[in-house]
């Protein structure tokens, strides 16, 4: 517990988070990590109290959005302010007041439809830095996944123009047993594998690794030559035909309309009528069943054994994991599960569940690569930020600026980090999977994948 | 209990002591005092050595909650103790180990209760190590290891929570070791100020370092046999200033700082402070007035004494155990009330008599309206209701343990009123009692048992009660020796 302080670079920066909810917990349990200056605010005073008790942070219980209640927090020399309360209108307003009694930068969770659609006008307007929407960025991770039923997950980079598609190797595949060198002849550099999980351990794997069934493995490519590299291997790579969703929350409503936007046929079933209604009005073209999705009966005049994917997003942890169990065992269905607890995720993974979603690790990611890119000079920027295997690998793309010391030097030269991959750079829409002899332009932007965390600056890959 | 913790924090504290006592044997050799230099380097390098094996490897699991933060703070002070007693033993300055430990206890815990008949025989080193224990006591020393070294986890607030006086510990800044860094700036800051005021009177510098010393941690060892009566008006005016200060708390000059004038001159619990100090000042005034020594000489003499009993500095100018009856009584009813919370001074500390004083307003008001609903206010704030059941039940704790001891010290025939003051001047920090144990006397004169008592009662005080008996609770005990099911061992 006790260290020497590290020479910092920069000093923690000062962050105010409003609401303890779910999201609010994770931020702090993460930030905290990053050796930031946390103050929380909630109207619970046993909530704040429990918080600051676990946590080296300051707590204030009161009202986020009255002036005095920020004050008292200390607006006037935070850096970030950061509204996660459970109401969209107390985060917005958090942010107009914010905005007025200091020179923070801040974000707000907003999560209705009805507001998210306006995201862009009321950024602009109300001088957000950030708006982030939970739901709205799992609906978009699961729609990923349907895109593409054979991995486990997907993340995008570089604007969509790069994947990492984490995979699981199967029985019998021609991967088991291939070394890295030799797959990388074989396939003539169009990915590149960056990260292999076998048993507990995570490698970020040497040309010499030798991969196994079982591995699960995670590769970077441009976005058109995942699914050729996956077909070469082995793996099936249309998307789905249907879907079922369980649970008509807003996570479901975002999903089925950006599925049902490629031709992908919807069904949802929802245990509230008024609920069903208004789904029904709003997603003209699914289909929109009343009734208990725990009940197996009802899935099963549903169409369970006959749907190509399944997806469980209500509410309720418990009854997500017990669905996808039952629908695995009832049909051969994609599978994937929306977890909000993130308490009991060593428990899960053990469930093989297959694909889970965690809608709040996908929206700290992104605050905390935001909030890394603040701390981080002015001649690198965070663009994007993923978390791999329960955060011991961490992707980061940093678009590159001029006098970082790792321009227009071969790759091979570069006196790099162990544990450490420069996957892929992206330059002026193009992306390519690098080898020894490609250098890194001023401009570009590039993903690493490392298993150190607290990156800021595109120098720390360096020795 | 994650005993390994509780291992490497007590390392730390020992090592910590080592680096401190470097300051002592520094006068020594200042002083040409060779044989207690050599004692100070003994001394360093038990502690550095015990130190450096158990704060050796950094515990994997470093989780710890209140429990370990209370009996590694007690453990601590405890070991602190017994270390800090071994330069006043090894030199024969003090010859008994029991004395040399009453003598450490009370410096480290800001007592100034001295078993020794005369102090100025007492080498400079020797002098310095016993005035530096209370200026280290009086911020306390688990809170310069949070301001110095980095700390991950939030646990460790434990630690200051378990250290630091009063019902509710909170923090100024987000983190504990940026509120401990300033703690101790604001401490070192007003203890500098007033070692230069006391330059400027004349005073000279060693008188005038171990006086700031005693003064800040609001101990009470002077160096001189009769305390400070024999300097300049001038400079126990400027002492009763700085002992009234640092019994301030800490958080008002916090808001000063940061210029938030209002909030901090209106923190009832320091108007309230003052409140009594006026009013025990005026009492004794009208009661002890020698016409002798004029209106500005009393005045002097009888803030002196009312400054150095409330925020149980223990200083003295008069022998107060000549004054009457009414000005004795007072000054042992200001031994009780004690300072402000997150001050250096001891006591029962006036917030908790606020709440206490309220709830009795707020009971009374419950028997006119029997379903009213009332929250008690401080600082135009609802305290909460652990706060308050917590300040009741350390109000109960503190009379059992008082009645206790007063109990035990009285097998020794001494007197009521020496039995009954000398553990309230120990109990509350405070040092010098009434009677047998006045300003003029000393505790030397007690059996080994009673010191025990008495040493028990200092650390109880300083620590707050709880820390210490949580030490002697059958649950922590265990946990501590290691009897009972041990927990799954974690993977990392």
């Amino acid at each position: 517990m006790f260290e020497r302080v590290r020479k910092k670079k920069v000093k923690g920066l000062h962050i105010i988070i409003v609401g303890c909810g779910k999201v609010g917990v994770t931020l702090v349990e993460r930030l905290v990590q990053e050796d930031h200056d946390i103050t929380v605010v909630d109207k619970d005073g046993d909530k704040v109290e429990g918080l600051t008790n676990r946590h080296d942070i300051y707590g204030i219980t009161g009202n986020g959005a009255s002036f005095n209640t920020l004050m008292e927090a200390g607006i006037e020399e935070a850096d970030i302010l950061i509204a996660v309360t459970g109401s969209d209108e107390l985060n917005l307003l958090c942010c107009v007041v914010a905005k007025q009694a200091g020179q923070c930068d801040v974000i707000a969770r907003v999560r209705t439809p009805d507001y998210s659609e306006e995201a862009a006008y009321l950024k602009a307007k109300l001088e957000l830095a950030m708006i982030i929407n939970p739901e709205l960025e799992a609906a978009r991770e699961i729609a990923r996944i349907l895109y593409l039923p054979t991995s486990i997950g997907v993340s995008s980079f570089a604007r969509g123009q790069a994947e990492m598609v984490r995979i699981k190797v199967p029985k019998g595949n021609m991967l088991h047993g291939k070394k890295i060198v030799e797959l990388s002849q074989e396939l003539s550099g169009a990915v590149l594998i960056c990260a292999v999980e076998r048993g507990s351990d995570v490698f970020i794997p040497d040309g010499s690794f030798e991969l196994a069934e079982g591995d699960v493995v995670t590769f970077v490519s441009p976005a058109r030559d995942a699914k050729s590299f996956l077909k070469k291997i082995g793996f099936q790579t249309h998307q789905v035909k249907d879907v079922m969703i369980i649970g008509g929350g807003r996570s479901a409503y975002y999903l089925a309309k950006q599925l049902l936007r490629v031709g992908i046929a919807v069904k949802i079933i929802e245990q509230d009528k008024t609920r069903s209604e208004e789904l029904c009005a709003l997603l003209p073209r699914a289909v929109v069943i009343n009734g208990d999705g725990t009940d197996a009966d009802v899935l099963k005049e549903a169409g369970i054994e006959e749907v190509e994917s399944f997806v469980a997003l209500t509410g309720i942890d418990e009854e997500n994991i017990l669905l996808t169990l039952h629908a695995s065992d009832v049909s051969d269905a994609k599978v994937v599960t929306k977890i909000n607890r993130t308490m009991f995720n060593k428990v899960v993974r053990h469930l093989g569940l297959g694909s889970v979603v965690y809608p709040k690790y996908i929206t700290t990611e992104a605050l905390i690569a935001f909030v890394r890119a603040k701390n981080a000079s002015k001649n690198s920027n965070i663009e994007t930020m993923v978390h791999l295997f329960d955060n011991r690998v961490e992707a980061i793309e940093f678009v590159v600026g001029e006098g970082t010391g790792v321009t227009n030097i071969p790759l091979s030269r570069l006196r790099l980090k162990s544990h450490l991959l420069v996957a892929c750079i992206n330059r002026a829409g193009r992306v390519l999977i690098p080898g020894g002899s490609d250098e890194i332009k001023v401009g570009d932007s590039v993903i690493i994948v490392t298993t150190h965390t607290g990156f800021d600056d595109v120098q720390d890959i360096l020795r | 209990m994650n005993r390994r913790m509780v291992v490497f924090i007590l390392g730390w504290i020992l090592k910590l002591e080592a680096v401190f006592l470097l300051l002592p044997l520094l006068v020594g050799l200042l002083y040409r005092e060779f044989t207690g230099c050599l004692c100070f380097l003994i001394t360093i390098a038990v502690c550095g050595l015990a130190g450096l094996l158990m704060a050796r490897k950094k515990p994997v699991n470093t989780v710890f909650y209140m429990k370990e933060g209370c009996a590694a703070t007690a453990l601590g002070w405890v070991l602190l103790s017994i270390t800090g007693a071994l330069p006043f033993y090894l030199s024969r300055e003090i010859p008994s180990f029991t004395d040399a430990l009453f003598e450490t206890i009370s410096g480290f815990t800001t007592t100034g209760a001295s078993i020794l008949p005369e102090v100025e025989s007492l080498s400079h080193g020797m002098l310095f190590w016993r005035s530096f224990t209370h200026w280290l006591g009086g911020m306390g020393v688990l809170v310069f290891l949070l301001a110095v070294i980095k700390m991950t986890g939030g646990s460790h607030m434990n630690l200051m929570r378990a250290e630091s006086p009063g019902p509710s510990v909170g923090k100024l800044v987000p983190k504990v070791k940026h509120t401990a860094a300033i703690l101790y700036k604001i401490y070192l800051f007003l203890t500098v100020v007033q070692i230069v005021l006391l330059l400027v009177g004349g005073m000279p510098v060693f008188d005038a370092v171990t006086t700031a010393f005693g003064t800040a941690g609001t101990g009470g060892f002077g160096i001189k046999n009769d305390s400070m009566a024999g300097y300049s008006p001038y400079i126990q005016w400027i002492t009763t200033v700085f002992m009234l200060l640092f019994g301030v708390n800490f958080n008002m000059y916090f808001l000063l700082l940061l210029k938030k004038w209002k909030t901090a001159l209106r923190m009832e619990e320091v108007r309230g402070y003052f409140l009594v100090v006026l009013a025990a000042t005026g009492i004794i005034l009208a009661n002890a007035y020698d016409a002798s020594m004029g209106f500005f000489g009393n005045l002097r003499h009888v803030a002196f004494q009312v400054a150095s009993i409330i925020t149980t500095t223990g200083f003295s100018t008069v022998d107060f155990d000549l004054w009457p009856e009414a000005s004795r009584m007072v000054l042992v009813m200001l031994m009780f009330i004690g300072a402000c919370a997150g001050s250096t001074g001891g006591g029962v500390k006036v917030s908790r008599f606020i709440v206490l004083i309220k709830s009795v307003r707020r009971e009374l008001n419950s028997y006119i309206y029997p379903k009213s609903v009332k929250k008690i206010n401080v600082d135009g704030r609802p305290v909460e209701h652990e706060v308050i059941r917590g300040i009741n039940v350390y109000f109960i704790t503190f009379i059992l343990i008082f009645s206790f001891s007063v109990l035990c010290l009285s097998f020794e025939g001494k007197g009521m009123v020496t039995s009954f003051t000398a553990v309230a001047a120990t109990v509350n920090n405070i040092g010098p009692g009434l009677e047998l144990v006045g300003p003029t006397q000393n505790f030397g004169g007690f059996t080994p048992l009673s010191k025990y008592v008495l040493m028990f009662d200092m650390l109880a005080g300083r620590l707050e009660l709880f820390p210490l008996l949580l030490l002697f609770y059958p649950p922590c005990l265990k946990g501590l020796l290691g009897i009972g099911r041990r927990g799954k061992e974690r993977k990392v």
